[in-house]
């Protein structure tokens, strides 16, 4: 009896061992091998290995680390570059740093950022303690305790979780930064931001805009209900974006109606809006919904291949190599993959694209702005939202009791207007201002609000989860502290 | 960023042809050094001349700040050179440099090593002079050269002895404001 168990305990081993080596080296499903929970980005992609772990199973393991990191900076390096970032890899580099590399290679994304490691994971993905800056900070000229009188007394804990400091991005913490915005009073309301008035003021008709009437479709797809009217009052139509532009996008343009029908697509794909609408497609797939789109993703290994390459290919059946396969990233992220909380009522299988926030054919972009968001997220900040000032504001520019620009809505916030060569675009990347929440002061907040009434604000999580309703309960001294120490210099320059 | 791009170009074409002559021909290292200094010199010189002082002071039609993407003026020349020698460290590791001082405006700009410290010293107590020395870094063994850096106009001057943060404020045209550190790894 013992001796069969032993038997059948080996062979399971024997069985488990031979899959991890295909699943390993050939191809297959290796979600299973994971060594921890990825975090709430990259469990999107959790699937495709080698968009991180870039080197050979069996290279060694700086080889992997530095394969790691450069795959890192190619996701990431954009936006670090955008952050002007105040401790870049590039400045760590030069060997006069050396002293530092043992402290905190900040060389290395994977000195703060450990994948796979939930118990240790913090905010923004950090693996440290939250005191990290006491590595190089405390320490001969470096130290900022007898450098600044003002953090005397404060522990290092406080420097990047109170408001003051950033590791990456301190676009709008920096001295004279806050020094040129002391002292600034809140403005009056209402506050118009000038990009959303022009993005909102945009004219609604051209001398091509379509009517009903125009539509060129099969009699089936014009009787679908809504469609038609949807079409009709929306911006493609209003452009002259005919129906055949997106559902049959390989028709000639001066081509006879009579052809539309041979060339029609039910469910056109999501390339076809990219590849209209780009700027917005870029950003999209640089953020949380559409980042299984990012190009940096790895492709699924070739099971064919891989076999080749040990030499296996012939003993191997092409069945086999097929069964080997490795799982493709889907092309969308669903609403029940979300990590965040989502709604009861939302459909779990609903792909976030293009249409699920902008609808098919109505391609409302108020919708989008709000009730899109809504209609999934279902956490305290987006439910506290319909009751904030924010909303009042937005309520009532919908209704034309404001000016264009001064409603406030999800968007305006996670999706700002940016504006690129006098177009107003909308950045479909939420990652852009997102965390640490202070990316938001620049290219968010300060539209409407003074620096300090902001960085009060953003300090705040009690408030954040009541949606700016009501007044900050903490007060970030980084402006009082810049102006004393400007004050306490008679020889500096005024600001 | 395309005269960045140029400039990155032109020193990293130069130093790998002058370190790759250095270890297989048996140029001294020394040699090497002089002649990155000697771009780095001349593109600095340039940038503050044709650019910084012609579109500043000749014809004012912009400034140059320290904070110049947000007063959308022109970088510091300081700042360029500090931007190019980043991009350098970017794209290569045969060699490296940087604008230090003994009286720096941002801390991190003040010697971090023994030997740019010494460097630091002879180059200001000895005008005219270079420094050259062996240090180890990161358990690598570098040949560093400091050369003097000096203010060459007054707007150096100015700037240094009127900033916030400046640990020096009697700098007259002509001192030495600090020195530029050129490393190369021996091994």
């Amino acid at each position: 009896m013992f001796g069969r168990l032993l038997k059948l305990v080996l062979a399971v081993t024997l069985l488990g061992a031979v899959y991890m080596a295909v699943t390993m080296t050939v191809g297959g499903d290796r979600r299973m091998l994971l060594i921890g929970q990825t975090t709430h980005a990259h469990h999107q992609l959790e699937m495709a290995c080698e968009t991180c772990h870039g080197s050979s199973i069996f290279a060694d393991a700086e080889v992997a680390e530095k394969t790691l990191n450069k795959n890192c900076r190619k996701c990431h390096e954009n936006e670090l570059k955008a952050a002007k970032d105040s401790h870049s890899r590039k400045r760590f580099r030069n060997p006069r740093m050396a002293e530092y590399w043992d402290r905190l290679d900040a060389r290395r994304c994977t000195t703060c950022h450990i994948e796979h490691r939930p118990e240790i994971t913090r905010a923004s993905a950090v693996t440290v303690a939250m005191d990290y800056c006491v590595a190089c900070h405390s320490k001969g000229e470096q130290d900022i305790r007898t450098t600044r009188a003002s953090h005397a007394g404060l522990g290092f804990e406080t420097c990047a979780t109170a408001g003051c400091h950033n590791f990456h991005d301190n676009r709008a913490l920096f001295e004279d930064f806050l020094l040129g915005h002391a002292g600034q009073p809140e403005p009056a309301r209402p506050v118009v931001h000038g990009l959303a008035a022009r993005y909102r003021a945009r004219p609604v008709s051209t001398d091509k805009a379509l009517k009903p009437g125009d539509a060129i479709a099969p009699s089936a797809a014009l009787a679908v209900p809504n469609v038609l009217e949807h079409w009709a009052d929306s911006g493609h139509a209003r452009a002259g974006v005919n129906c055949t532009g997106c559902h049959a996008t390989d028709l000639a343009e001066d081509a006879p109606k009579t052809q539309a029908l041979a060339h029609w697509i039910d469910v056109p794909p999501m390339n076809v809006c990219m590849a209209c609408h780009k700027p917005q497609a870029k950003t999209f797939v640089m953020g949380r919904h559409g980042m299984r789109q990012h190009p940096g993703i790895a492709k699924p290994r070739n099971a064919q291949r891989s076999l080749a390459r040990l030499g296996l290919s012939q003993v191997m059946p092409v069945s086999m190599s097929r069964w080997l396969s490795d799982p493709a990233v889907p092309a969308w992220m669903t609403v029940g993959e979300a990590r965040l909380p989502m709604r009861a009522d939302a459909d779990p299988a609903l792909a976030i694209d293009c249409g699920s926030c902008h609808g098919e054919h109505a391609l409302d972009t108020t919708r989008a702005e709000v009730e899109a968001c809504a209609s999934c997220h279902d956490d305290l900040h987006t439910r506290s939202y319909f009751d904030s000032p924010h909303h009042m504001l937005w309520k009532l520019e919908r209704a034309g009791e404001a000016p264009p620009g001064s409603g406030v809505s999800c968007a305006s916030c996670h999706m700002s207007k940016l504006e690129h060569r006098g177009q107003v675009r909308t950045t479909h990347n939420q990652n852009d201002n997102l965390r640490p929440n202070e990316k938001m002061i620049r290219s968010v907040c300060l539209d409407c609000h003074s620096l300090g009434f902001s960085l009060d604000a953003l300090a705040d999580p009690g408030l954040i989860r009541k949606n700016f309703t009501g007044k900050p309960g903490v007060h970030v001294q980084s402006i009082d502290w810049a102006i004393a120490r400007s004050r306490s210099n008679p020889d500096a320059p005024e600001n | 960023m395309k005269r960045i791009a140029v400039m990155v170009g032109f020193l990293w074409s130069v130093g790998v042809a002058m370190t790759t002559a250095g270890s297989s021909e048996g140029v001294p290292y020394a040699k090497v050094t002089d002649m990155l200094y000697q771009v780095m010199s001349a593109n600095r010189e340039i940038y503050t001349r044709v650019v910084v002082q012609r579109l500043t002071v000749d014809e004012e039609v912009l400034i140059a700040s320290e904070h110049f993407e947000d007063d959308a003026g022109l970088p510091l020349p300081s700042q360029m050179f500090r931007f190019v020698a980043e991009e350098v460290l970017d794209n290569t590791e045969d060699f490296s440099y940087s604008l230090l001082s003994l009286h720096p405006i941002n801390k991190k700009n003040g010697p971090a090593t023994d030997l740019e410290r010494q460097g630091l010293e002879h180059v200001a107590d000895n005008p005219g002079e270079n420094f050259y020395g062996e240090e180890e870094l990161g358990g690598e063994r570098y040949f560093s050269a400091v050369y003097p850096d000096y203010a060459v106009v007054e707007a150096c001057v100015q700037c240094h002895n009127n900033h916030k943060d400046s640990p020096r404020r009697d700098l007259s045209v002509d001192d030495v404001m600090g020195g530029v550190v050129i490393r190369i790894p021996m091994d």
